[in-house]
């Protein structure tokens, strides 16, 4: 493999930051040389350098797309952490419902759910079996969003089909069979659950415009790839589309202390999740 | 990695025993099926990593039957069709179903060894995988637990001293009263 020099580094950890706001420092040689190993021969560049001017000349931003989609760790599971997920099923929602519901005053009451980095869309699906199960068809307007920064994912996530390995990984045999389909070696969602989600391409460091507002956000290991600035940042952001008594819910091994003081963390059973100050 | 267990289905007896034969002299632990039926039994009794099976057998049950229950089962068994004549349409629906190969007879043996190394190999590196996420799951879940009772308890202590900031700033209590209130607030 190419060796990447110090200053082709530093060159791509600028750009990458610029794109995506993850934060990769010099140390991480190894890991721009297996990411972007095979963007080197696909455009015929002779070092990283090369690759990184062919990709900011480039007027329709193809290779930038490809940079961003290899540079992103798209690691996920159905179901991951299951605790956020019985947090839903046994408090969020009964209790968004019922206010929502006297809110409402006979008309459909509305519930939106916001996955902010959805990566390949296994967050997103678990979401929809929980609404799913829980909420009868058609009594509820239900929004159920998934964004991503990457293309890539973005694209997986709205096919809804996964390979035998995505989808073995969390998914109970009940629900696979029950939501999913298979043709050879692929799964597919169904269309009762692809139904529920939109998707959409966002990147979580620009100014949130035209989001509108939301009752629950999942905002899981995405933040721990930015620096603590981008993460206050991002984490205000999130208060400010986040509704007065709506609910954030973060990845088990990350924290706001230090990051944003608009909210303040709770406990439910082994779960922690954060409402607004 | 342990040897890889195999299932022969056939319901002719000589290939059955010639395929044991030379799988068991390779170092594979091989068990075998007379037909589709048994060969269901026997699948769901326990686990294989790869069936080697025939495409058409008498019975209710044939090698597509046999494909389908394996998978049906444990996703992580595969599959080999063996097949008297070649037949593409019949490769394609196959592999369509989640086969890994397919192989026609008469059987070339060093062909058949070389798909077994393959998903030996393949195998081996999931099972890396794997273990990697294993090892990754119990850090995750021993470092979220630390950090939960960190968040909580830093959010605790953050709610007392803009409590005791407040008792300090309280023009109403004279000094000696809000140092009394401090303490007081600190002990519950
Ligand atoms: C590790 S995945 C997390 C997926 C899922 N939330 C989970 O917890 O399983 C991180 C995702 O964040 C996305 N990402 C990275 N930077 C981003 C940004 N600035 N805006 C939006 N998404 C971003 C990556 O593309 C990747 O899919």
């Amino acid at each position: 493999m190419l060796k990447i020099k110090p200053d082709e580094i530093t060159l791509f950890s600028n750009y990458i930051h610029k794109l995506t706001g993850i934060s990769i420092d010099q140390s991480k040689a190894y890991l721009l040389e297996t990411r972007f190993g095979r963007l080197l021969q696909e455009t015929d560049s002779t070092t990283y350098a090369d690759l990184y001017h062919k990709a900011r000349m480039e007027p329709g931003k193809h290779l930038e797309k490809k940079i961003i989609d290899a540079i992103t760790t798209n690691e996920t599971l159905f179901f991951r952490d299951t605790g956020p997920f019985d947090l839903l099923r046994h408090k969020i929602i009964p209790e968004l419902i019922d206010s929502r519901i006297a809110k409402a005053n006979g008309t459909r009451p509305s519930l939106k759910i916001w996955s902010a980095a959805c990566s390949t869309g296994q967050e997103v699906y678990s979401i929809a079996i929980v609404l799913k199960e829980l909420l009868a068809k058609g009594n509820y307007n239900i929004k159920l969003l998934g964004t991503d920064i990457s293309d890539a994912a973005v694209t997986q996530a709205s096919y809804g089909d996964y390979n035998k390995f995505e989808i073995e990984r969390g998914l109970p045999k009940d629900k696979l069979i029950k939501y999913f389909s298979s043709s050879g070696s692929r799964w597919k969602v169904s269309d009762e659950l692809r139904s529920m989600a939109t998707f959409r391409k966002i990147n979580l460091l620009t100014p949130f415009t035209n989001l509108g507002k939301w009752d629950i956000v999942f905002c899981r290991n995405v933040a721990i790839y930015f620096t603590l600035e981008d993460r206050q940042k991002l984490f205000s952001q999130i208060a400010q589309v986040l509704e007065p008594d709506g609910y954030l819910i973060i990845g088990s091994t990350e924290s706001l202390t230090g990051v944003c003081p608009s909210f303040v963390p709770k406990r439910h059973l082994r779960t922690i999740f954060y409402t607004k100050r | 990695m342990s040897r890889l267990n195999i299932l022969v289905v056939d319901d002719d007896p000589v290939t059955v025993i010639l395929i044991q034969k030379k799988l068991v002299k390779e170092d594979y632990a091989v068990d075998t099926a007379e037909d589709g039926q048994q060969a269901v039994d026997k699948l769901t009794k326990r686990y294989y990593d790869v069936i080697l099976t025939d495409l058409m057998m008498p019975g209710d049950i044939d090698g597509i039957g046999v494909l389908e229950a394996a998978k049906e089962w444990n996703i992580k068994t595969e599959v080999i069709l063996i097949t008297a004549f070649a037949s593409i349409e019949n490769a394609i629906e196959a592999m369509k179903k989640g086969a890994v190969d397919y192989l026609q007879k008469p059987i070339n043996f060093d062909e058949l060894l070389l798909r077994l190394e393959k998903i030996k190999n393949m195998k081996m590196l999931m099972k890396n995988a794997t273990d990697l996420r294993e090892a990754m799951d119990v850090t995750e879940q021993s470092s979220a637990g630390t950090i939960q009772v960190l968040e909580l308890e830093v959010g605790k202590l953050q709610t007392l001293i803009s409590d005791i900031n407040e008792l300090l700033l309280n023009d109403n209590l004279d000094a000696q009263s809000r140092i009394e209130r401090v303490i007081e607030k600190i002990d519950t």
